[in-house]
């Protein structure tokens, strides 16, 4: 008796839940997002998304698939708030908040945080309202999960991002069977999202991987006098493209990559690893792509393993950054670094001042990456190349969107034609898109120095690697397997940027 | 009909008629991957309820299901690249990945308890490691863009009616195996190893054979997967997604066939709909500005997983009993003196 009781106790709760589920998901896509985004939505349009979904009188899911009639744009941003770059999540909101707020008349809603979300966007007559905030983990599969909600509950009809590379692949692989919305890169780097995916309705602003290190090894063969040298990167596919984009580099320059070591994502003890690199007299330097707390543990091993380091013997991507001498030391003053998305600080110009100033003017205070989610002038996470993408390529959206003017019709067709032929004059450098939609971008060459004043480490531009492409001066095609460990072809060759590097001298290009 | 039997067939015929007035997004998003994980959730609870068997390895199972298809109808990006059409694949796919489970079983099959249970996770972090770094078959970037049958492509829910499908063809296999002879002897098994080893009973290849059983519809599982989220890679099957199945058959109850299907729709229902709550970013306030907010969604979801585990050991059914026990005291009183012994020790 008891038993049949709490069976149909059971059944009755299962089928109230699923009922309510069911039905109740038009009202869930209402409240949306973040509670403080509907009320941004209703600030700019004067009726919520879900009233307006429920107007319709139609699925929402299906009202998203017709967006051949739209009239508004329901804005996706697809962040990070959880795993390795969780803590840039702040930044990556803050990159679109700015760029609408700068070019289409918007305003925070806080000014001590962008996760509030912004009301009063509107470009050529079209109302832009947040719809929602997807927080993914670094893994494509909960990008995934994060994108569908997006899409198809919250009815999002343009997405900016997401932030990391298989997340992009996942992304744009999910833009080929939702022909119906815009996907705008975030700041993800992963070759395969554009050169290999080609969704035509996903577009990248930024550089991938490999492009970001151009230079790299054309500086560390000239300037460093290299000759051979040995890479040691992460087992994944950004690390695969970041070393990539170093040999194809190198050896065009006329260099040799001798040894190729890959430790696993997240190991802890680098120690058999670098024993694998050769010695330090028998290669001329190191390119590092390991990221995270791994930058710091490998370096210590290599200290441990091979004696102390010598600045002028190292190179590496992004990661590498001042804040490893805070552990090692300065002996790594002369190191090499690639480039991500904007310019490091030293270098001021009318533009990148205007865009920095108009971030400390939009918000009081920020809680960044760089800032370790501490309350910082807003400017610092707005520098940093992760707000910077975002920003760019919302900055892309609002100016085709412009350009068109505000017209979403044929599923946005004139708004992505005019994405993919647009130059963007972001205050970086100029951005334009290739066949693939896939950015072409200006990137740098920094060097790790010891400023004598303060005795600290600190990034010195030496060089602006400008207008690079994709497929790296005919290195990579769509013909070509994405970057793996080694399967970079180390040939001498010539690449577009050869010889034509701007010098920085003081944080002046010598243009 | 039994009252289980008549629950079983209400909530049945309510999602066959699902699609009729749910949206798009609930039956083609959420419901198609609570009857996924549930229906991978289901091998695990078939395991621990008929076997004392607490695996960590049907995951992998459920995984390598979705890499062995990567790897066939691939052309292009990493693995093998076989270009193999869909269907074929997923027979291929099954059997693989009941060979592994197989493999896995035997084993394992000869420990028990925390060791079991060690070794599955074992199993499971190899797997990890192996898909991650034998870019012969994957690498860390995974498998990207993988279609499913032209059947299925671009019609969710078909792929919806497929798992549920699945689901009935397991939850009705699960069934009719603890009425079975076998079903029987494992039950024996998982109560009296010792008993039944003395009795002439082969345990460890009744072990295996559950886990074999388990691990074919672990694939089917992972099969599915594949073709409605397109893509897999190694972080799919680390440890964090591991774990997750663990918590849904937990949450579900373990002991309950029906709660594997349960405790996904509550994980999934969770992690969609409870980051949405109107001011629950709000209540953070007395302490710190947005501390529950979206971006720490997954700190609320843990608070209840957390509240269902207290609450109910047996998982969100022991809730429902309860909350019926409750409502009903005789009854509830009737139960205690039927399950208290004279001793003092539960039944």
């Amino acid at each position: 008796m008891k038993m049949k009781a709490h069976r149909r106790l059971l059944a009755a709760f299962a089928v109230l839940a699923l009922l309510a589920g069911a039905c109740g998901s038009d009202d869930a896509a209402s409240t949306d997002a973040t509670t403080d985004t509907s009320v941004a939505a209703e600030d700019s349009s004067g009726e919520s998304v879900d009233e307006t979904a429920e107007e319709s009188g139609a699925e929402p899911a299906d009202d998203a698939g017709n967006a051949g009639g739209d009239t508004s744009i329901r804005l996706g941003i697809m962040g990070e708030c959880e795993g390795p770059f969780g803590g840039f999540h702040e930044d990556t909101v803050a990159g679109t908040t700015l760029a609408l707020i700068n070019g289409a008349g918007a305003t925070s809603t806080s000014a001590t945080t962008a996760l509030d979300g912004f009301s009063g966007a509107n470009v050529a007559g079209v109302d832009i309202e947040l719809v929602g905030i997807g927080c993914g983990d670094d893994t494509a599969d909960r990008a995934i999960q994060e994108i569908r909600t997006l899409v198809e509950q919250q009815n999002a009809n343009v997405v900016i991002g997401p932030l990391s590379g298989d997340e992009g692949i996942a992304i744009a692989n999910y833009a080929l069977d939702h022909p119906e919305v815009t996907f705008i890169n975030g700041i993800a780097g992963a070759q395969d999202a554009t050169l290999h995916v080609q969704a035509p309705n996903f577009f990248r602003f930024n550089g991938d991987g490999a492009q970001w290190n151009a230079g790299v090894g054309d500086v560390a063969f000239r300037e460093g006098g290299w000759r051979t040298a040995a890479v040691i990167a992460d087992d994944y596919g950004f690390g695969w493209t970041s070393s990539a984009g170093f040999v194809a580099d190198f050896c065009a320059a006329g260099g040799d990559v001798v040894s190729y070591v890959y430790p696993p994502l997240g190991t802890t003890d680098y120690s058999s690893f670098v024993q694998q690199l050769p010695d330090p007299d028998e290669v001329d330097g190191y390119f590092w792509v390991v990221g995270g707390t791994g930058t710091n543990a490998a370096l210590e091993a290599f200290v441990n393993a091979k004696g102390d380091l010598d600045g002028s013997q190292h190179a590496g991507n992004l990661f590498f950054n001042p804040g490893i001498a805070a552990a090692l030391g300065n002996d790594i003053a002369g190191a090499y670094v690639g480039g991500f998305a904007s310019l490091p600080g030293d270098i001021v110009t009318p533009e990148i001042s205007a865009y920095l100033d108009s971030a400390d003017a939009a918000w009081e205070s920020l809680g960044g990456g760089l800032s370790g989610g501490e309350a910082d002038s807003p400017s610092v996470a707005l520098g940093f190349g992760f707000a910077y993408g975002y920003y760019v390529g919302t900055l892309a959206l609002v100016e085709a969107l412009d350009a068109v003017g505000g017209d979403l019709s044929d599923n946005h067709s004139a708004l992505r034609a005019e994405l993919s032929s647009m130059t963007v004059e972001a205050p970086y450098g100029s951005v334009s898109l290739d066949a693939n939609r896939q950015g072409i971008v200006d990137t740098f060459v920094a060097q790790l120095v010891l400023d004598e004043a303060s005795g600290e480490i600190v990034q010195q531009t030496v060089a602006i690697v400008p207008q690079v492409d994709q497929t790296f001066g005919g290195t990579y095609s769509a013909d070509t397997a994405p970057p793996e460990r080694d399967n970079t072809d180390c040939a001498e060759r010539s690449l577009p940027w050869h010889g034509n590097t701007i010098p920085v001298v003081d944080g002046v290009p010598q243009r | 009909m039994r009252a289980r039997e008549g629950a079983v067939l209400l909530v049945g015929l309510f999602l066959v008629a699902l699609p009729l007035f749910g949206t798009d997004f609930f039956v083609g998003s959420i419901m198609t991957r609570v009857l996924m994980l549930g229906l991978v959730a289901s091998s695990l609870v078939f395991l621990s309820s008929q076997g004392g068997m607490v695996s960590l390895a049907n995951w992998l199972v459920f995984g390598v299901a979705g890499f062995a298809v990567g790897n066939m109808v691939a052309t292009s990006g990493r693995g093998l690249k076989l270009g193999w059409a869909p269907w074929p694949s997923m027979v291929v796919a099954l059997v693989i990945c009941t060979a592994l489970a197989w493999v896995i079983g035997s084993l394992s099959a000869k420990t028990t308890e925390i060791y079991f249970l060690m070794l599955t996770l074992t199993f499971a972090v190899i797997g990890f490691f192996f898909f991650g770094q034998v870019t012969t078959f994957s690498g860390f970037g995974g498998m990207t863009g993988i279609d499913p049958p032209a059947f299925f492509d671009d019609h969710p829910i078909r792929l919806y009616y497929g798992a549920l499908a699945c689901s009935a063809l397991a939850y009705l296999s699960f069934r009719a195996i603890e009425r079975s002879p076998f079903g029987l002897a494992l039950q024996g098994v998982r109560d009296e190893p010792i008993r039944m080893a003395s009795l002439g009973f082969d345990v460890p290849r009744l072990r295996t054979f559950a886990f074999t059983f388990a691990g074919f519809f672990a694939g089917l599982a992972g099969v599915l997967n594949i073709w409605w989220n397109g893509q897999i890679d190694p972080t799919s099957i680390g440890i964090g997604p591991t774990l997750d199945l663990l918590i849904i058959a937990v949450i579900g109850g373990i002991m309950h066939l029906e709660g594997a299907w349960l405790g996904a729709f509550i994980f999934v229902g969770a992690n969609v709909y409870l980051r949405e709550i109107p001011g629950l970013g709000s209540i953070g306030g007395f302490v710190q500005e947005r501390v529950l907010a979206q971006e720490r969604f997954n700190t609320v979801i843990g608070l209840l997983l957390l509240l269902i585990m207290v609450a109910s050991p047996d998982g969100a059914s022991g809730v429902l009993a309860r909350i019926h026990s409750a409502i009903r005291p005789n009854a509830s009183a009737k139960r205690r003196a039927i399950t208290i012994d004279p001793t003092g020790g539960y039944k």
